[in-house]
């Protein structure tokens, strides 16, 4: 067919019929309305995280809720920057979760784009990036605080701080439900998976809670998850802890600890899209699954101590734009924003070491669910992780709801070498990573 | 006369090559270092196809010559290219390992095998958090020291000057490839694909011509590891899954197998069109709906390849042994 295209060479007519379509194209592409702004400054952010693949669930929705908190942030006037207006440009780079992608990302949101601070979800790529952070002295920002050296002087976790948070979910469900006293765990066998296990396992001997057998590790490709189910309901279990699974995990975990009549409590990190699982299984099945993730409709995250602008109507205007969508991450880039939004509004300028300087003076800094101090030396070897209160999400009725702020820093200061010990058992500190 | 205008097609092809990295944009840069790496893997698995067998474990095998030459580099302070060569042997000595039980095997058979095999490796990577790193693997990996050769400082965190090492690399393993495939050796590698009963009855011991062109593949395979490797500092298991795997197979299958360069063909075009083509037009998130419908209209209307698109265009340059191949290729 395309050889017939090259052979037939290039007619009159199929020459002026193309030139009359190309040029209609650029008309209407000319009249099109367009967006006038304001500003002529622009400062760019980079959007450096998975939009397509396995683990773009964790990238896209951030990606999507970043758009509508750069829409307000321009209507209202755009970022100060040294008493100038500067309107907010996000420029997207696809790293499929490949650290060889997110080095040419980096380099281009760097070098070609101009970008002053990349967001990363983190994880596999970062190792791609490190050396371009250290040579650039580019403000990163990661997700999975598991990154964090006393090397990525210019990296910092400031939106969670995985999995530690996870602690929260276990002390109030040993609080409320203090008859719940076994549980099981199961996770994907990788660098979100294990981290996740060793919190949990700290959590559960923190709050008196028995581990009826090792943590069950299965492999990130698994797609039949009845064996795994099946194994940890042999034991009876009254918590089963789904640790930090991807929503692909999820879903059909709980499908499967539905058809095989499990009544008890189930823990886990997220549950992304829960709606679907309530759709698959049932509301009574759902009812009380804890997690670490809100909906912001809950009139809770209206309380004086919420840095994160207008929740309830940001989660308004995301159901709104992408129904169904709304996951663990969909808040969190965008919370990252304000907090450097806020740094380069004090700093005055938005170069990187400005904006860090300006982010970390005091040691604290305004973090989505309240104030909160930079912290991680004893886990990570540097203070550059955001830690403060984490909420508690059960599901009542079909909906999750807020059920709790805890503290991480003060679980942390009362159980802390726990932490460390479970930590160090799945060489996950930072001196144990290679 | 023929031969000078062949020479100097070469020279200009050699001029050209030199001086695309400073046509390119940064990034454009660094996904010009990767595709080279990948031109090596793609023809190395070429090599590999040449006897009929299809592997599904040739990434895999890239990764093991990545993870050893980073480890021989980092816990034994091998000089960083030599860690890449041994860290290549070491990639065609796990192969020999492999080829024992695989080639029992033929045909799907060792399609399937051959994914089993891959799926062990990386799994021993995930179990052995020593020395393996487990499912982060290993970061820290020593780069290629810089070079001052006077005209040209060689700092090779800069991917310029890491593309003409790795061009140096690449183009040298291609003609050595080249030469093997014209050699006897190569001729016999055509004839087990094709004849390999009459071969045998000529006195060919297949399974051993079989093993030999798994194991020069898996060497080669094995450097391009470890030249991305030294590159990005960090290898996982994750980068060596089936999911790297099937780009390799569609840049062979999109391109053609049946001349040398089919599967670069193929993996310089899909390479170009789902890096810098459509990330341009603005489809960061929809590349792969639009590659996948290309791979199929490809697939659908050039089911030869687009080598046999050149081949058509071009049907003087075509040798007399590659239209010998494409029409076995039709017979079979």
């Amino acid at each position: 067919m395309f050889v017939n295209f090259f052979r037939s060479g290039l007619s009159r007519r199929r020459f002026l019929s193309s030139a009359a379509t190309l040029s209609g194209i650029g008309v209407l592409g000319a009249t099109l309305p367009r967006k006038v702004f304001a500003q002529d400054q622009v400062v760019r952010v980079g959007f450096l995280a998975p939009l397509t693949g396995p683990v773009a669930a964790w990238g896209k929705p951030g990606l999507d809720g970043c758009m509508i908190w750069a829409e307000w942030i321009n209507e209202a006037g755009g970022i100060d920057i040294g008493g100038e207006k500067h309107r907010v440009e996000f420029i997207p780079y696809d790293d499929e979760y490949d650290p060889a992608k997110a080095r040419a990302g980096a380099t281009k949101l760097i070098r070609e784009d101009g970008v002053k601070f990349i967001m990363m979800l983190g994880g596999d790529p970062w190792p791609g990036v490190q050396p371009v952070a250290e040579r650039t002295g580019m403000l990163f920002s990661t997700l999975l605080p598991s990154d964090l050296s006393p090397d990525t002087t210019t990296l910092i976790a400031p939106a969670e701080v995985h999995p530690i948070y996870n602690v929260t979910g276990v002390e109030w469900l040993a609080e409320t439900r203090p008859d719940l006293k076994t549980a099981v765990i199961c996770a994907q066998d990788d660098a979100l998976g294990l981290p996740s296990v060793a919190t949990y396992l700290a959590a559960f001997e923190a709050a008196g809670i028995e581990m009826l057998e090792a943590p069950i590790l299965f492999d990130p490709a698994t797609t039949d998850f009845a064996p795994v189910v099946t194994r940890m309901l042999a034991r009876n279990p009254q918590i089963v802890c789904l640790d930090t699974c991807y929503a692909d995990y999820v879903h059909p975990i709980c499908e499967q600890l539905f058809q095989q009549g499990y009544e008890g409590q189930i823990l886990s990190c997220t549950a992304d899209f829960y709606e679907q699982i309530i759709e698959k299984t049932s509301k009574e099945f759902m009812e009380g699954f804890v997690f670490q993730f809100p909906d912001f409709d809950d009139p809770e995250l209206n309380a004086d101590f919420i840095n994160f602008q207008e929740p309830n109507r940001f989660y308004e205007e995301y159901a709104q734009r992408f129904p169904g969508q709304w996951g663990a991450v969909s808040w969190e880039y965008a919370s990252i924003m304000d907090l450097w939004k806020a740094a380069v509004e004090k700093a005055g300028s938005a170069e990187p070491d400005a904006v860090l300087a300006a982010m970390t003076e005091g040691g604290t800094a305004p973090h989505a669910f309240g104030e909160a101090r930079w912290w991680g030396r004893d886990l990570f070897g540097i203070d550059n992780a955001l830690v403060g209160n984490w909420p508690v999400i059960a599901i009542e009725d079909g909906k999750a709801r807020i059920k709790a702020f805890r503290s991480i820093p003060d679980w942390y200061d009362k159980h802390g070498e726990l932490l460390k010990k479970h930590m160090a058992a799945y060489n996950q500190l930072w001196d144990q990573r290679s | 006369m023929r031969s000078g205008l062949a020479l100097l097609a070469w020279i200009g092809v050699g001029v050209a090559l030199i001086a695309l990295p400073h046509g390119l944009s940064f990034s454009q840069q660094e996904i010009l270092v990767f595709l080279t790496i990948n031109v090596l893997l793609v023809a190395s698995y070429r090599m590999l196809t040449l006897t009929g067998e299809w592997s599904l474990g040739h990434v895999v095998i890239m990764g093991v010559g990545a993870y050893a030459s980073a480890l021989y580099s980092k816990h034994f302070g091998v000089f960083v290219p030599a860690a890449m060569l041994l860290g290549a042997m070491t990639a065609a000595l796990i192969a020999m390992g492999l080829s024992y039980p695989l080639f029992r095997m033929k045909g799907f058979y060792f399609l399937i095998g051959s994914f089993a095999a891959g799926e062990i490796i990386r799994l021993l990577w995930k179990r052995f958090r020593e020395p393996f790193g487990g499912v982060k693997g290993i970061t820290g990996i020593p780069p290629v020291p810089d070079v001052n050769l006077g005209i040209w400082d060689f700092v090779f965190f800069d991917p310029i000057s890491y593309y003409y090492f790795v061009l140096a690399v690449v183009s040298f393993c291609l003609w050595l490839m080249w030469r093997i495939e014209r050699s006897p050796v190569g001729l016999t590698f055509h004839a087990v694909h094709w004849q390999d009963k009459l071969a045998e009855a000529a006195g060919v011991n297949a399974r051993a011509y079989r093993t030999l062109a798994f194991v020069i593949a898996s060497g080669f395979a094995g450097l391009a590891g470890a030249l991305q490797a030294h590159y990005i500092g960090a290898v996982n298991p994750t980068s060596f899954d089936i999911e790297q795997m099937v780009f390799v197979l569609t840049w062979a299958i999109v391109g053609g197998t049946a001349t040398f360069y089919g599967p670069i063909l193929g993996c310089i075009v899909l390479t170009v069109l789902n890096e810098i083509v459509l990330r341009g037009l603005g489809f960061e998130q929809t590349r792969p709906l639009i590659y996948g419908l290309l791979l199929i209209l490809s697939v659908l209307f050039l089911p030869k390849g687009l080598e046999s698109l050149v081949g058509r265009v071009l049907p003087r340059r075509a040798t007399s042994r590659t239209r010998a191949i494409i029409g076995a290729e039709e017979k079979a």
